[in-house]
């Protein structure tokens, strides 16, 4: 009970987000991909600066209880992203965004959207014992932090990619606005 | 009181937490998320061959048995055998064709190994269902905030008077990509420290699917082993995402159907809804390929992740854009 309402409340605030940055338009995806509207950029650096000092401040506080750390395998992880980032800029969708899309009225979400994610699901549900251990052997695997790796401090490593963050962001907050013509080169 | 603050307030009793529930069992096997992903116990990192064999799917219940949806300790352990289940029949789940080779591998390390090894007790005891996080009140100040957001929100007819700065805020078409980006950290941030869970859009999709996949391909050891369907939590967010969506443009203004994306599709494609409906399907299969083989999609790894600093992360980000930037290239390249 408590869990689904939890879900929900977070779930109504990650459509809400997605909304407002505009990640329900084709052309906003599509174009961090031709480096034309950084927004996409901004608003994900954003979120893991945000997100990442706020973990750390909910640790100091003893709020927090284990942390869901994704396991890292190189291969697995990079080999994805590249499918994933072909698919991304082929229909201007990631899985979030779909399901933000059909919130919004977007029939294409409701139908491609839908159909394909469960295609997608079953596919890679069929290719799993082929492909993953070659991809997950390929190079070595862990369920360490980057803050692990390097032996320092959480903390220092939380503040320094807030603090590297918001540098970048404020180094490209004239690269790929939207407003401006498109750049010819 | 008028039926929509009751409605809202409903809504944050029911939100405001009382008790959290274990973190076991969200996406993998309970087996996974309390040996490995919590640590009391982790194998899969060890020394011996047939756990890193092993290692890259959730399979600890198709050799050891036990109840991998429990979440408690005592149920998850039941029907459990030390040190294995039939080895053969286990084997044969996966390798049907050499399953007696390879079990015999198994018998002789068994037979080999000292007597009695009882195995250690694990190091500590599991967080147990039910018990009281001291994270409630930063999920309890979260769940209030957004209620009285909706009071406000639901409350449109009044919404000046609430204060024009916010009536504003929520009929904005769109906000400041910082705004909204802060707001999805501090979301991404109440989840990880209040409930220890990830947003993860793309396991939703998994857990939905799997109810066709047991169903259609019942002997695919994915679907056998490792992928049981499930209403998880993951798939209540994914609900709430298509309300929050549903809110931001209603409210805006932005809500109606629609079949083709509003700028850039059709000067480049034409306006054809079928072009956009198969192109759409083939971007979304792939999406949903890449976060399977990545471990997860924008939300649950890249920002999720990124947020914990996992380096699967952003080893996930490099491999979007170095898929993307050729992608939208090969596209666009004849577009002005």
């Amino acid at each position: 009970m408590t869990g689904v309402a939890s879900a929900l409340v977070l779930g109504f605030g990650f459509g809400w987000a997605l909304h407002k940055a505009g990640l329900t338009r084709y052309d906003r995806i599509v174009n961090i991909y031709r480096l034309r509207d950084l927004t996409v950029l901004r608003f994900m650096l954003t979120a893991l600066a945000v997100a990442a000092v706020a973990i750390e401040v909910g640790r100091a506080l003893g709020w927090a209880g284990h942390l869901h750390v994704p396991p890292t395998a190189a291969a697995a992880n990079l080999v994805g992203g590249v499918v994933f980032g072909v698919g991304m800029a082929t229909a201007g969708y990631c899985p979030g965004t779909i399901v933000a899309e059909a919130g919004e009225g977007r029939l294409d979400a409701w139908l491609a959207g839908g159909a394909g994610l469960v295609v997608g699901a079953l596919t890679f549900g069929l290719l799993q014992p082929t492909i993953m251990p070659v991809l997950r052997g390929a190079t070595p695997t862990g369920r360490g932090t980057v803050a692990d790796l390097l032996g320092a401090s959480p903390w220092l490593v939380a503040v320094v990619f807030a603090l590297a963050v918001a540098l970048v962001l404020v180094l490209v907050r004239r690269v790929g606005r939207p407003s401006e013509p498109a750049r010819t080169r | 009181m008028r039926p929509a603050i009751l409605i809202a307030l409903a809504f944050a009793v029911v939100a405001a937490p009382r008790s959290s529930t274990a973190q076991c069992s969200a996406n993998a096997s309970s087996c996974v998320s309390c040996h490995e992903t919590q640590g009391l116990r982790p194998v899969l990192g060890d020394a011996q061959p047939w756990h890193v064999d092993h290692g890259f799917g959730d399979l600890c219940s198709a050799c050891h048995g036990g109840a991998p949806g429990e979440e408690d300790q005592t149920r998850a352990h039941r029907g459990r055998r030390e040190p294995l289940i039939a080895i053969e029949d286990a084997c044969a789940g996966c390798h049907r064709d050499d399953a007696a080779a390879r079990a015999a591998g198994y018998q002789a390390a068994l037979a080999a190994r000292p007597p009695e090894a009882p195995s250690p007790p694990p190091p500590r005891a599991p967080r147990v269902a039910g018990t009281s996080r001291p994270a409630d009140p930063y999920l309890a100040a979260l769940a209030l905030a957004l209620a009285l957001a909706l009071v406000v929100a639901v409350r449109r007819p009044r919404l000046a008077a609430a204060g024009p700065a916010l009536a504003a805020a929520v009929r904005a078409p769109t906000w400041s990509p910082y705004a909204a980006g802060a707001l999805l950290g501090a979301i991404v941030g109440t989840a990880a420290v209040a409930l220890g869970r990830p947003l993860a859009a793309s396991s939703a999709v998994d857990k939905l699917a799997a109810y066709l996949g047991r169903w259609w391909f019942a002997d695919a050891p994915y679907y056998r082993y490792q992928m049981a369907p499930g209403i998880t939590w993951q798939v209540w967010l994914v609900i709430g995402v298509l309300g929050g969506a549903f809110a931001s443009a209603r409210w805006s203004g932005q809500a109606r159907w629609r079949w083709l994306p509003d700028a850039q599709w059709v000067p480049r494609f034409g306006p054809s809804r079928g072009r956009r409906l198969v192109v759409a399907f083939l971007g979304a299969v792939l999406v949903q390929v890449g976060a399977g083989i990545a471990g997860g999609c924008t939300s649950g790894l890249a920002i999720s992740g990124g947020a914990v600093l996992a380096p699967a992360a952003f080893l996930f980000m490099a491999g979007m854009f170095a898929g993307g930037i050729p992608t939208a290239w090969l596209w666009y390249r004849r577009a002005p």
